[in-house]
């Protein structure tokens, strides 16, 4: 009984399938003039990545005056006497020695 | 060239137009959409759910080709890689659309179909609608094989090498896809 049912669903299913089959979707509106639209969007993809690389432009050239400015203005300090400097460096060092008692 | 939408194995004319493509000639790209859109459609189509979805998936499926040429390693027929990256296209949509439709009606599903060799009984049209509703509650993997194995009437094999997974998992996909289709038109839906 319950194998019958089985074979009956099965061939109803089939049905369902052959006449599925037998009705092949219509693609004939969206089949016609297809190939303009893929290569309008193809276009489309790359007219926005030159658009952004365009937008960017600005961003870009403001970022490289800024730091032809800053590096241009940059001096790091250049004490004149190089002596004095390694004395007090020196004396610096001699006072942390004495107050940790090394 | 194509036998049952699955291509024939012949020397593939797409080859030059695929190189000249790669090198940026847009008339040679063109070319192959306009040689291949159909079959692309076609196949695309027992996806969709209406003409606009359609015209997404055949669009997506050549930009997925653009962006991808390169890859095409000229092995197999032109044809053959535009299929398997159209049935991935419309796997991804599939999956994609999963959450949309988990409560879809089913009260069309109690229609009986006459048998087709008698011409009587609901058109080809209403058994179309009446699977697509039933087949949109089969899980995507299921849906995918059924569809390619059932209505574009593909062989085991045919349907692993574009799906990329096994025959056996491909065999065990179709089976449960069919007892739920099975259970779903007979009207013994568990809701």
């Amino acid at each position: 009984m319950n194998d019958k049912r089985h074979d009956r669903r099965d061939v109803e299913l089939d049905r369902y399938f052959a006449l599925a089959r037998h009705a092949p979707p219509d693609i004939s509106g969206v089949e016609r003039n297809f190939e303009t639209r893929v290569m309008a969007r193809i276009r489309e993809g790359r007219e926005a990545w030159y658009a952004w690389a365009w937008r960017l432009a600005p961003v870009f050239l403001a970022l490289t005056i800024l730091l032809a400015g800053w590096s241009l203005s940059y001096s790091p300090v250049h004490p004149a006497d190089a002596v004095a400097t390694l004395a007090s460096g020196t004396q610096e060092v001699a006072l942390l020695d004495n107050l940790t008692g090394e | 060239m194509y036998a049952l939408g699955v291509p024939i194995a012949v020397p593939d004319e797409d080859a030059d137009l695929v190189r000249s493509a790669i090198g940026g000639d847009d008339e040679a790209f063109t070319e192959l959409v306009r040689r291949h859109k159909g079959t692309v459609l076609r196949n695309a189509a027992r996806f969709a759910r209406n003409p606009a979805e359609l015209e997404d998936l055949g669009q997506e499926t050549f930009l997925r080709v653009y962006r991808d040429l390169r890859s095409f390693r000229g092995d197999a027929p032109f044809g053959h890689w535009l299929s398997r990256i159209t049935v991935h296209v419309c796997y991804d949509a599939l999956r994609k659309r999963r959450r949309e439709e988990k409560d879809v009606s089913l009260e069309v599903l109690a229609t009986p179909v006459a048998d087709p060799s008698t011409g009587n009984g609901p058109s080809a049209q209403l058994a179309r609608m009446i699977l697509d509703q039933a087949m949109s509650r089969l899980k995507p993997e299921d849906r995918l094989v059924i569809t390619l194995f059932e209505l574009e009437d593909r062989s085991v094999r045919e349907v692993a090498g574009l799906t990329g997974w096994s025959e056996t998992r491909v065999k065990v996909r179709a089976f449960r896809a069919r007892q739920t289709l099975k259970r779903l038109i007979g009207g013994d839906d568990e809701r």
